[in-house]
């Protein structure tokens, strides 16, 4: 289908090469071949979603069954959307540039709660009815997955079938039932209905959901029997799953535009803001040797530069250091650079650093989140100021000059305090560097604060907790100008409509989809692109169709009231999450769970303890 | 040091690879087709990969060239090897015709010929071109934007219709010094004024030349 009409489009637009596939590495079939087509969609643009690891790791594993094919969907930029409509293109996958209309299956990977409205556009530009409901038999089923398939609630009128947890069995178990049921011509009723069996598999049409006067939910009733609670699907030992060697090599550039490596998955830390962190419980991590040889044939195979390792905490991975001194003995010969994105501030040693810095030397970036010691003890981010000092001094010592940190505003029992403590923290970091005599000269220290708003999360211990009001948080964004006095510190912060938006879709229920569907028919899509974000649109359709945003983003929600996402089971009991939300009031912290189990009940997900507590996994104080 | 020449192709899709990408997918394949490489030294070493003539986003290409330099013995280089290599690295559209010791200089270029078509009977518009006493079009140049008269250096252009396509060739001065003229321009002008539908016109370079008329590659 690379047509004319595709053609001409394609000379209209910029970065024609977002949407023209053929990159290296891409997966060709003869569609006579095979039993099963699957549509991989990215409700993002082609740079975002190429930076994605999960997509790659998919797209390899699908491909290696010869009779199904796997292909990509981007959601095209505003311009190509234009040109597509106005020359009637639908929707297709890079590969074969068939439209979405043909495949079987057609999956959504939803990262990010603002990408919602991304997922009616594709669809709608594909053709296929937005609703669920009113998709027949013609229609391919439409699934999703990752992360924020925790709460998609919104997105329930929409999307057949949603996967919790982890892909790697649970899709190809999905794939073999459409399979069987294309073979002997089930009803996608009777379909849907067999997947609800399969771990993690989430039907949401199967689940009644009845509110009581006051909007909060009174009951969720599983139909036709379907398991009252869905458990998330995972992987047990993750040196059972290969990892993707031969990555889709995108021509123009992705955000993350390198090899990468999982390392781990998984957090111990436990940081209470965190959602990733109890999503992915328990913490379980790939050994040195097979992160060292499938780094090797993925540099081979994609002729990339550089390698990154990834995972939600590199440096908890206990054999780091003798996985950088395996892949230091290959990576300079092969002109091969090695980044480490997820170093945590207290555990970052000197040797580490010169492991690092033996290939490139770059900014660093760390994460205090909060600034003050009271309030990282109530986040649980389990990060003193002497350690922030001392990894600083080893950086600037070994010559980095800029230091980028991360923080949050608007965090549960903050105060105006926390809010100078995050000025006095960079202050002494620009302080710390000029005490330095050993420093390059004529280079000034560079401390950039990047400051993002909180948005409380489902799952997370402080889904109970309401979001600062968009006047609070702009209150503490000026406070924090004010209160930085160096020109050496640069602020950065986030919009705070963004992530009130944010708020009310994470915790949001089914009500939120018509609101969805409002906003995306008035223009709005591309939400999480500030140039992109029509906020006053939103207000309206919210507005219009009498839904009160505050219900969801700045209500505090009592510990015992039935959350739209009680029924979806990510191993975390709720107990337990209400427990830590106690402590967090008292500013109590709790180990990392490598160190000590703190009995969040994700054990049961493996069958046994999550860690082997003799040999320890957390590093010694360095 | 030797500098080798790679001849490729650019067609299909891989015509929509701009030129700053195909530096990296270029750089990227020669490591991964393990061709024998030289670095530049510094503190990031990284392959040093010269283009002959940068391609239009969306033009299609015969005669595409990149050199690299490498310090083993040419004598001692299956280059035929390294093209398949190569090619299999590349995208999809990126061939390899053949990868050979540079021969001739690529400063010496001076001009590059372009097959193009325009789906319809566009032979009335160039009838026009060619009636025009002049046909000024405005070129941007690092130093700003200029006009210049198409019909200096392009006084006529012959044309002809093939299964519903108006067809003509276009030899264009071209080079890393002196005038520059892309087809596009002469498409543009064709466009305003005579409602030929530039953006769906097909160019296809198909030779490079040499001052003397001798050609650059093939």
């Amino acid at each position: 289908m690379f047509d004319e009409k595709l053609k001409a489009a394609l000379a209209a637009v910029q970065k024609p090469g977002r949407y023209t596939g053929g990159e290296p590495g891409c997966v060709y079939k003869d569609k006579a071949e095979l039993d099963l087509r699957f549509a991989f969609c990215f409700p993002d643009t082609y740079e975002v979603g190429m930076s994605f690891l999960g997509m790659k790791i998919l797209y390899e594993l699908l491909n290696q069954n010869p009779r199904w094919w796997c292909e990509r969907a981007f959601m095209p930029w505003v311009d190509m959307k234009a040109e597509m409509e106005k020359r009637s293109i639908p929707l297709y996958c890079l590969e074969s540039k068939d439209p979405l209309t043909a495949f079987d299956v057609v999956g959504f990977t939803l990262q990010y709660e603002l990408s919602y409205t991304n997922i009616l556009a594709m669809l709608d530009m594909a053709g296929i009815p937005l609703r669920a409901a009113d998709r027949g038999e013609e229609w391919p089923l439409v699934v999703a997955g990752g992360p924020c398939v925790c709460n998609a609630e919104p997105l329930a009128d929409f999307i057949d079938m949603m996967m919790l947890g982890e892909g790697e069995e649970q899709l190809p178990a999905v794939c073999e039932l459409v399979c069987k049921a294309k073979a002997e011509k089930w009803e996608k009723k009777r379909l849907l209905r067999a997947m609800a069996d399969i771990p993690g598999c989430y039907v949401p049409s199967l689940y009644d959901v009845q509110y009581n006067e006051d909007g909060t939910i009174r009951a969720v009733q599983p139909l036709d029997g379907v398991p009252a609670v869905v458990k998330k699907a995972i992987i047990r030992d993750m040196d059972s799953q290969p990892l993707p060697t031969h990555f889709v090599v995108p021509m123009i550039g992705a955000v993350h535009d390198r090899a990468q490596i999982e390392v781990l998955r998984g957090c111990v830390r436990g940081c209470r803001f965190c959602q990733a962190g109890f999503l992915y419980r328990p913490m379980r991590q790939r050994s040195a040797d097979k992160l060292n040889q499938a780094a090797r044939d993925l540099c081979g195979n994609t002729g990339y530069d550089e390698v990154s390792l990834t995972s939600l905490s590199t440096s908890d991975h206990s054999q780091l250091e003798p996985l950088l001194d395996e892949l230091l003995e290959w990576t300079p010969g092969e002109h091969v650079n090695i980044s480490l994105p997820s170093l945590r501030i207290d555990n970052f040693s000197e040797s580490l650093i010169a492991k690092t810095t033996k290939v490139r030397k770059s900014g660093l970036t760390f994460a205090p989140e909060a600034g003050t010691q009271r309030l990282r003890d109530v986040i649980n981010k389990n990060v003193t100021w002497d350690e922030i000092e001392k990894s600083c001094r080893i950086a600037f010592d070994a010559g980095y000059t800029s230091v980028k940190l991360y923080f949050m505003m608007g965090l549960p029992t903050e105060t105006l305090e926390d809010i100078e403590g995050i000025a006095e923290t960079a202050q002494k970091i620009v302080d710390l560097y000029y005490k330095n005599p050993d420093r390059p000269k004529g280079k000034g220290a560079q401390v950039t604060i990047s400051v993002a708003c909180f948005v409380p999360k489902p799952h997370t211990p402080f889904q109970f907790w309401p979001q600062d009001t968009k006047e609070m948080l702009e209150e503490k964004q000026k406070h924090l100008i004010h209160s930085v006095k160096s020109r050496k510190i640069t602020v950065r912060y986030h919009d705070s409509k963004t992530s009130f938006l944010e708020a009310v879709f994470a915790k949001g229920d089914r009500r939120l989809g018509r609101v969805l569907e409002e906003a995306y028919r008035r223009g709005c899509y591309f939400d999480g692109w500030d140039d992109q974000f029509h906020y006053d649109t939103w207000l309206e359709v919210f507005r219009d169709l009498g839904v009160d945003m505050a219900f969801y983003a700045n209500r505090a929600i009592p510990t015992d009231e039935i959350t739209p996402w009680d029924h979806l089971y990510y191993g975390v009991d709720k107990r337990y999450l209400v427990s830590e939300y106690e402590k967090a009031m008292q500013a109590q912290t709790t180990p990392p769970c490598n160190r000590k189990c703190s009995g969040c009940g994700a054990n049961k997900l493996l069958g046994g303890a999550c860690f082997d507590y003799d040999q320890s996994m957390v590093h010694e104080d360095r | 040091m030797t500098t080798i020449r790679v001849w490729f192709t650019k067609t299909g899709e891989a015509s929509y690879i701009s030129h700053l990408d195909l530096q990296r997918v270029m750089g990227r394949a020669m490591r991964r087709a393990g061709l024998p490489v030289w670095y530049s030294l510094g503190f990031n070493p990284h392959i040093y990969i010269t283009f002959a003539l940068p391609l239009s986003l969306g033009q299609e290409s015969e005669v595409e060239s990149v050199d690299f330099k490498t310090e083993s013995d040419p004598a001692q280089l299956d280059f035929e090897a390294m093209a398949k290599a190569l090619t299999e690295a590349l995208p999809r559209g990126i061939d390899v015709v053949k990868i050979y010791p540079a021969d001739t200089d690529a400063t010496r270029i001076a001009s590059a010929r372009y097959q193009i078509r325009v789906p319809g009977d566009w032979t009335a518009a160039l009838a026009a071109y060619n009636a025009a006493a002049e046909a000024a079009v405005e070129k941007k140049t690092k130093r700003g934007v200029k006009t210049l008269n198409l019909k200096d250096t392009v006084p006529a252009i012959e044309s002809w219709l093939r299964d519903g396509e108006t067809c003509f060739v276009l030899t264009l001065p071209a080079g890393s010094t002196g005038l520059n003229l892309n087809p596009s321009l002469i498409l543009g002008w064709l466009e305003q004024h005579h409602g030929l539908p530039a953006s769906a016109a097909h160019v296809l370079r198909s030779a490079i030349y040499l001052e003397n008329g001798a050609k650059f590659l093939g």
